[in-house]
């Protein structure tokens, strides 16, 4: 009697334990409308949904709207889910433009066609819908853009002796800048540019302002042109010529630019929130175009990064609901919706994609916390209209790694030549990607 | 007779019963992605799609010069690092054992926390701490000590340095523990008898607190090699991605980017996994040799 009861008692121990671990894997029922959304940024994205999460539930108030900040490693959590099948997964998450193709190369059906789903991809901006694309198939709901610019000090400009005004709105060269920065770092000690020296986006910007391109059209890495030679060179001589201030690291480089560090930095419309989250830069930033490197076909004072986009997972147990989020506020053209993408301007820098929503007065309206109340949301806006397109591909992040790699070897001296620094970002892309 | 066997055949029972749930956790969790990961290693993984390759992953890894500078990279850690942390713990533990009578607890406590802190939270301090015009280099600039900044975080050389300063900083509290048990297993009477014989502090130290703790030391050593040779914490967050340039990337960092956030090539992060699980390996073998031979010798 005793031997049986030990021997019932020890199973059920195990059944406990094995149906806990099974239990634990998957998800009980569904009992209430819920959609679940993972993004990253709490002044940026995240607010944004939850404003249009508030638009959705006025005309669905039973609807529970999750909103995630996942900040770490996003990118390894959505893989694992996708390897499982979609265990553990959102309905909705966020992508970087540059990161999803490699998702929808690798994981073809996991994301809903949102162009079945009735969504008219005409209403947003061309270069957003592309990424996105895979034969007649579109996947996501265009979020912001990144149209840049560059971000100056006129505080220390005046102090260098020299007139703001004389460079507001001016399209400029980058040997004028470099003039200019010379001028700064002469009279106030600040060197020109804020730089995050383990950090690909600035070069990015350079390129892509240029029209060059990092892949060909059939994919293969394309970095021996002469718009990547002259962007390589151009950094070489903002670097030896002391006008970038090094910081390792994303938040030690916002740190940095909040700090009185330097007399500027080159980065997207984005950067509103983080310039406007330290009261003491009131009336001192102004922003022009992207300068243009000379001599170089099919440049332009204009350039991108950053930006993302939202989309519907295929394993999502609440797909029609997701899908009508997305759809009824990021893509429908209402009042509600219009004011809601003019709320997310102003309040995050967050310009998105969606033509109709630029008529918002937010877009003209002028800034008072910018230099002489600069319209910094008409000025992007209008650029945003010139940014040459760049092609992505699935290999992105390696290639950017590789890249940003042998840029910084090639500023410390370890790499002597551009030739020589192309030559190890392709190795190293090779290496890493196997092709 | 009769009974004695059924109640012997009762306690089998009751026993397999007993660890019945940790071999199915362990064939759930252990056995299974052992087995499935012999499936993995020959084939090339592109997300959901994946194709036989046969030996072609390790091909790969034979001509993967990032990879086999992260393995070098792990052995370059070690070397410096274990030395180092072994020698400070040991000279903690002997302070802390002789030296220090007072505020004992405290002190033993603020040693031991660096093992027990999250290192997440910590980098983010030591990340404004290092930074080229950080606090750490202006303190030494303003002692003289150096003319020029130190780009811990952002110069090949001194980004290796940082890990091995970090790694000796979350360790070596934790390793002194072990010293300090066994400084304290040792039998007073030895120190009383060599005293007798007119033995001075460094000879006793040297003769008689070393030799008895080398089965700790050897300890300590084992443990740290295989530790290091997973190392992925401090390249990831501290250095950021095993910058500058992969000049601290480690197998285990680059491993984990490969599966989950450039290729999801779990294939070639698989056949990666056994050559660090195999190099581990070798180094425990030798090292339990070392500590078997050192038994015998006694």
């Amino acid at each position: 009697m005793k031997k049986r009861l030990s021997v019932a008692i020890a199973m059920a121990l195990t059944l406990a334990l094995v149906l806990g671990a099974v239990a634990s894997c998957g998800s009980g029922p569904k009992m209430t409308d819920k959609v679940t959304v993972w993004c990253w940024d709490p002044n940026f994205n995240v607010y944004a949904m939850k404003q249009a999460a508030a638009v959705y539930n006025k005309a669905n108030p039973g609807v529970t709207i999750e909103i995630v900040d996942m900040a770490q490693d996003i990118e390894a959590k959505i893989i694992s889910g996708l390897q499982a099948n979609g265990a553990g997964l959102p309905d909705v998450a966020l992508f970087q433009d540059f990161r999803i193709e490699q998702f929808l190369t690798d994981y073809p059906n996991a994301f809903v066609d949102l162009k079945a789903e009735g969504v008219d991809y005409s209403q947003f901006a061309a270069y957003k819908v592309g990424p996105m694309t895979v034969g007649d198939k579109v996947y996501g709901i265009p979020f912001d853009t990144g149209s840049t610019g560059l971000w100056l000090r006129t505080d220390y400009i005046q102090a260098a002796g020299l007139n703001p005004d004389a460079y507001m709105g001016k399209n400029l060269t980058w040997s004028e800048v470099i003039e200019l920065g010379e001028q700064v770092k002469a009279k106030t000690g600040k060197p020109l540019l804020a730089y995050q020296s383990d950090n690909f986006d600035m070069l990015r910007i350079v390129v892509q302002s240029t029209g060059g391109q990092f892949f060909k059209e059939d994919g293969s890495l394309n970095l021996r042109s002469d718009a990547f030679r002259k962007s390589l060179a151009l950094f070489k001589e903002l670097n030896d010529k002391g006008l970038l201030y090094q910081v390792v690291g994303w938040s030690d480089w916002i740190n940095a630019i909040n700090s009185d560090t330097s007399a500027g930095f080159l980065n997207a419309i984005w950067m509103v929130g983080s310039v406007k989250s330290r009261p003491e830069n009131a009336g001192k930033y102004m922003v022009v175009p992207t300068p243009l490197i000379e001599g170089v076909a099919g440049a332009a004072n204009a350039s991108n990064n950053g930006g993302s986009s939202w989309y519907v997972f295929s394993s999502s147990k609440n797909k029609a609901r997701a899908v009508d989020l997305l759809k009824s506020v990021w893509a429908t053209a209402t009042p509600e919706n219009l004011e809601f993408y003019n709320t997310i301007l102003k309040d995050a820098g967050a310009m998105g994609t969606f033509l109709p929503s630029q008529s918002g007065s937010n877009y003209t309206a002028n800034d008072s916390f910018f230099y002489k109340g600069q319209a910094l949301s008409r000025d992007f806006a209008s650029w945003m209209a010139n940014v040459p397109t760049l092609k992505y591909t699935p290999h992105y992040v390696p290639m950017r790694d590789a890249v940003a790699h042998a840029t910084l070897n090639y500023f410390q001296g370890k790499i002597a030549t551009i030739d020589d620094a192309i030559a190890a970002a392709e190795a190293e892309y090779k290496q890493v990607t196997g092709n | 007779m009769k009974k004695k066997a059924t109640y012997q055949r009762y306690l089998n029972q009751f026993g397999w019963m007993c660890v019945a749930p940790s071999i199915v956790l362990f064939c759930l969790f252990m056995l299974y992605p052992i087995l499935s990961s012999l499936y993995y290693v020959t084939r090339r993984w592109k997300g959901m799609t994946n194709t036989f390759i046969g030996l072609g992953n390790f091909i790969r890894m034979g001509q993967d010069k990032v990879f086999q500078a992260a393995l070098g990279n792990n052995f370059l850690f070690m070397l410096f690092q274990i030395p180092l942390m072994v020698f400070l713990a040991l000279l903690l533990a002997v302070l802390l054992n002789q030296g220090i009578r007072r505020f004992k607890g405290p002190f033993r406590l603020a040693i031991f926390l660096p093992a027990v802190t999250s290192l997440v939270v910590v980098s983010v301090l030591f990340r404004v701490l290092l930074q080229e015009n950080g606090m750490l280099n202006n303190v030494l600039i303003k002692a003289r000590l150096i003319a020029e900044p130190i780009g811990w975080l952002n110069d090949a050389f001194w980004a290796k340095v940082t890990i091995v300063l970090a790694m000796t900083w979350r360790w070596t509290g934790y390793n002194m523990v072990f010293f300090l048990v066994g400084l304290q297993s040792i039998d007073p009477e030895i120190y009383e008898a060599a005293e007798v014989d007119g033995a001075s502090k460094a000879r006793q130290f040297f003769r008689i607190t070393i030799p008895l703790l080398v089965p700790v030391i050897l300890f300590s050593v084992v443990t740290s090699t295989s530790g290091t040779m997973q190392l992925f914490d401090e390249p990831n967050i501290l250095t950021w991605q095993g910058g500058p340039a992969n000049a601290t990337m480690t197998a285990a960092l680059y491993i984990y980017r490969q599966a989950f956030f450039v290729n999801a090539d779990f294939g070639y992060a698989t056949a990666m996994s056994y050559v660090v699980v195999l190099i581990s390996g070798i180094f425990a073998f030798i090292q339990m040799r070392l500590l078997g031979e050192n038994r015998k010798a006694k």
